[in-house]
Parts: C-alpha cells; sequence; structure tokens
C-alpha cells in the first residue's frame, strides 16, 4: 500500500510527466507553405487586365485599384474563399499563393475566358443602355448614340433595326457593367472558362 | 491580492467554455470547429470545453451569414451568457455573407449588427488552427481581472 503510494507520488513529480500533464501533446498549429493562403503580391506588373477579378467567385473579394501610377489587386479577407483562381488566371502571376505558381509552372496549365452575352428578347425594352454603358463599345466607337445606335460594325452590340443585337461577343471582357445597368436585367454575361494543359516537353 | 488575482487569470484561460451557434451557414464552418474537437487538434487540452448550453459558456461562436429566422433569437441566445463574454465570428459569413450574400437572398450580414464581435476569423471555411488561435488569444484578455472591472 504504502509502497504504491510512495511509486505514485514519485512518478508524479518526475519533470516529464508534468510537462506532459500540463502542456499541448499535438503537433504545433502551424501552416504548412504548401497551403493556400489569402493571395499575396509577388510584386510583378500587374496590366489591369482584370482577369482575376472575372474569375473570382465570390462577390467583392477582389478590387483591381491604381495607387499612385500602378495597378494592383486587393484582396478582402473577409470575403475570399482562398480558392487561389485569381492566382491561377492571372497572365503576369502578379498573385500568389501556396504551390499554385509552381505547378502551374510545372504542369503547363493555364486558364482562357470567354464572355456569352444572352439577350432576353421579351425583356429587353430596347433602350440601348447597355450598349451605351460598354466600356469596349466606347473605345471602338466614341460617337455612338445615346440610343445605343452605332455606324461602326466592330462594336459588341448596337441597336439597329429596333432590335438590340450582339455583333462581336469574343470582344467582350466580362466586366458585366451591361448587366449593372440594364433595367430588367435583359441582359446576361456568362462567362466560360477552359483550363488548358499544354503537352510536356 | 496580486499573486492570487494571477493565479485565478492564469486557471481561468486554461478553462474557456465554448457554445457554438450556426445562424445559417452551409456547415463547412461548423465541420472545421468539430475538427478541432478531434484528436488531431484536441482542443480540451488546451482547456477548451464545447457545451453548446449558453448559460454555460464564456464565449459564443457564431457561423453562417444570419438568416431571418434569427432576427430576435441570436439576441436571446447572448443575453443567455453569464458576463464575462465574447462572441467570435467564424468564418466569411458572418463578417460578409461570402458567396450567400447576393442580390435577392434575405441574409443580413454582418453579425456585428445584431450582437458585439470581439474576433472575427476569416476563411471559408478557417483552418482549425486558426479557430484555435483566435479563441486562445482572445480568452487571456476577456478573462484578465474580471472582479475588478466593477471597481
Amino acid at each position: 500500500m504504502a509502497s504504491s503510494i510512495i511509486w505514485y507520488l514519485r512518478e508524479f513529480v518526475r519533470g516529464e510527466w508534468i510537462s506532459r500533464f500540463f502542456t499541448v501533446k499535438t503537433p504545433p498549429l502551424i501552416t504548412p507553405p504548401h497551403f493556400r493562403g489569402f493571395p499575396i503580391l509577388t510584386g510583378k506588373e500587374c496590366t489591369h487586365c482584370l482577369a482575376c477579378m472575372m474569375i473570382c467567385p465570390t462577390p467583392n473579394a477582389i478590387e483591381v485599384l491604381r495607387t499612385g501610377d500602378v495597378w494592383n489587386p486587393v484582396i478582402y479577407p473577409g470575403h475570399c474563399v482562398r480558392c487561389g483562381m485569381c492566382v491561377e488566371a492571372c497572365p503576369e502571376d502578379v498573385l500568389s499563393t501556396g504551390v499554385i505558381l509552381e505547378t502551374q509552372k510545372a504542369e503547363h496549365t493555364s486558364y482562357t475566358a470567354t464572355f456569352h452575352l444572352t439577350i432576353d428578347p421579351v425583356l429587353c425594352k430596347r433602350c440601348g443602355n447597355c450598349a451605351v454603358a460598354c466600356p469596349v463599345n466606347k473605345e471602338i466607337d466614341p460617337y455612338l448614340g445615346g440610343t445605343g445606335t452605332a455606324f461602326s460594325d466592330e462594336v459588341i452590340m448596337r441597336i439597329s433595326d429596333g432590335e438590340m443585337r450582339v455583333i462581336h461577343p469574343e470582344k467582350c471582357t466580362g466586366c458585366k457593367t451591361c448587366e449593372k445597368t440594364c433595367p430588367n436585367h435583359a441582359i446576361r454575361v456568362a462567362r466560360v472558362v477552359e483550363g488548358l494543359q499544354e503537352a510536356g516537353e | 491580492m496580486k499573486a492570487v488575482q494571477d493565479l485565478k487569470n492564469a486557471v481561468r484561460s486554461r478553462s474557456i467554455h465554448v457554445c457554438y451557434v450556426n445562424v445559417g451557414s452551409c456547415n463547412g464552418c461548423d465541420i472545421e470547429i468539430l475538427a478541432c474537437l478531434a484528436p488531431r487538434y484536441d482542443i480540451e487540452q488546451y482547456g477548451i470545453y464545447v457545451h453548446n448550453n449558453p448559460r454555460e459558456a464564456d464565449i459564443l461562436l457564431i457561423t453562417g451569414g444570419f438568416s431571418p429566422q434569427w432576427e430576435d433569437k441570436l439576441k436571446m441566445v447572448w443575453d443567455k451568457i453569464p458576463e464575462p463574454k465574447a462572441a467570435i465570428a467564424i468564418g466569411n459569413c458572418p463578417i460578409s455573407g461570402c458567396v450567400f450574400n447576393r442580390e435577392g437572398t434575405y441574409l443580413d450580414p454582418p453579425v456585428s449588427k445584431h450582437i458585439p464581435i470581439s474576433a472575427e476569423v476569416p476563411g471559408c471555411p478557417p483552418r482549425p488552427t486558426e479557430i484555435l488561435a483566435a479563441v486562445l488569444s482572445l480568452a487571456p484578455v476577456i478573462f484578465k481581472d474580471y472582479e475588478r472591472k466593477d471597481e
């Protein structure tokens, strides 16, 4: 009896036992470097192509803002889901997280995005707001009419013969300004993203 | 008295009782909280106990983007927690609504509009390590010298 108590007392005063009893036994709380965190800037020059904003699945998670003379993407942690799509979509490797850039380089993968414009003829009231608001249209034909009519055949969309017609959907950059300005939600911009992998050497 | 107070602080910051409430999340963050209980992270060795009873809790973990059914109920849960107490927003949803905060939904984020939030853990979902670090860093602050607050 007494020897057993003494054995226990000796066991409890061992330094190893005390430290094990009072401290944490699982591995330390560190994040491995290959885990995706919130994307960080690599310092390469952003060309303001907005590919990161276009591919982002969450609202308001990424914005490309200008500070001084340089454009740079800004990530908002309360919104970002850390999917890493912006890192993969960026053609200039401006952003980086985890091992995405290394994997992309090793496996020769890339994304290309095209945009499909659909206009619901029932909802569309032919106001021409979308054609006027479109920043690409504005660049191609600065003299675009306030009602959405244009003389140029090169614009993305214009009103002709009383109908809103999409002429060059391939020029769309996917900014969705038309969607926001449409009073009837008649125009929809669908993003079609293709993942490409080149044949290795 | 200072030694007694220090001892109290040390003991209390190693005995944190947690209650979690899902105010309309997709269950992703709840699963990450659950992962904290599992042997890989094992929060009980840090002295954190999950009760799911607000009357026993010190810290309320909130997941989800605040659906309209919680309009009156979350305040009730918050009022039941005895002082000292703190609420932690787990994940993007209580902070911003994340992917659910779109035009035409009934969500009402952020949760800080409804009850005071002491800490936010962004991520969709946040990692168990991040949840643990948030709880562990908040606990010593809220329990510190609690009796002396009303003097």
